[in-house]
């Protein structure tokens, strides 16, 4: 059975977001840019709080920014 | 670097060097015969000392990146923490029950079985702070 993982599209969103860095991504939602690239990298799953934060702040549903599915991409 | 990582090998060192002076204290003592004269003051002073310096050192990195100083952990970061505290705990439960089994060593003393739990406390924290690098690192 083929491994599901959380991917995101937090990337994409933030450049169709006049190029929102994330840094900018990280004080809206008041985590460290750390914690934002890890999230983006797919290194670290964030609460469900963060995880509807991120999606309110561009202004989309939850499931646009994050999917549950399969990935040929291997997660550290 | 993050600033909390920055911190985390600042405290590691900080507690690296304490054990290498502690040990090598011990080591001089017990086995070369050294002369201790006033180990509490040479305790104290040397636990002063390095934290006077890892103050310094903490304030030096804030200064550097005052954004970062004044953002409170977030849920990433309180992870990593706990994880951390529960790697040092195993590390310390195992010392402990190392240091009650020194009991059983013939020739064993007390000052035996107290740098068995000195080792076990110097130990748990270097884990600790130790694993936070690392996962740390991971995430970067």
């Amino acid at each position: 059975m083929a491994a599901k993982i959380l991917q995101n599209q937090i990337r994409r969103l933030r450049f169709e977001h006049k190029e929102m860095t994330q840094q900018e991504l990280a004080e809206k939602i008041g985590v460290t840019r750390q914690t934002v690239n890890a999230i983006e990298l797919g290194k670290y799953s964030p609460s469900l709080e963060v995880a509807f934060q991120i999606a309110d702040v561009f202004g989309v549903p939850l499931e646009e920014v994050f999917q549950y599915g399969n990935s040929t991409r291997r997660r550290s | 670097m993050s600033f909390r990582e920055k911190r985390a090998w600042i405290t590691f060192f900080t507690v690296l060097i304490f054990t290498v002076l502690w040990f090598t204290h011990v080591w001089r003592v017990q086995f070369l015969h050294a002369r201790d004269e006033n180990p509490m003051i040479w305790f104290f002073g040397t636990v002063a000392a390095l934290i006077a310096l890892e103050i310094a050192l903490h304030i030096a990195v804030a200064v550097q990146s005052p954004r970062e100083a004044r953002t409170p952990k977030d849920e990433r970061e309180r992870l990593i923490d706990m994880k951390a505290s529960r790697v040092a705990f195993y590390v310390l439960l195992v010392g402990t029950f190392a240091a009650i089994g020194t009991l059983h060593i013939p020739g064993a003393n007390r000052l035996v079985m107290a740098q068995f739990l000195m080792g076990s406390i110097l130990f748990a924290l270097l884990s600790r702070f130790g694993t936070q690098i690392a996962l740390h690192r991971r995430d970067a």
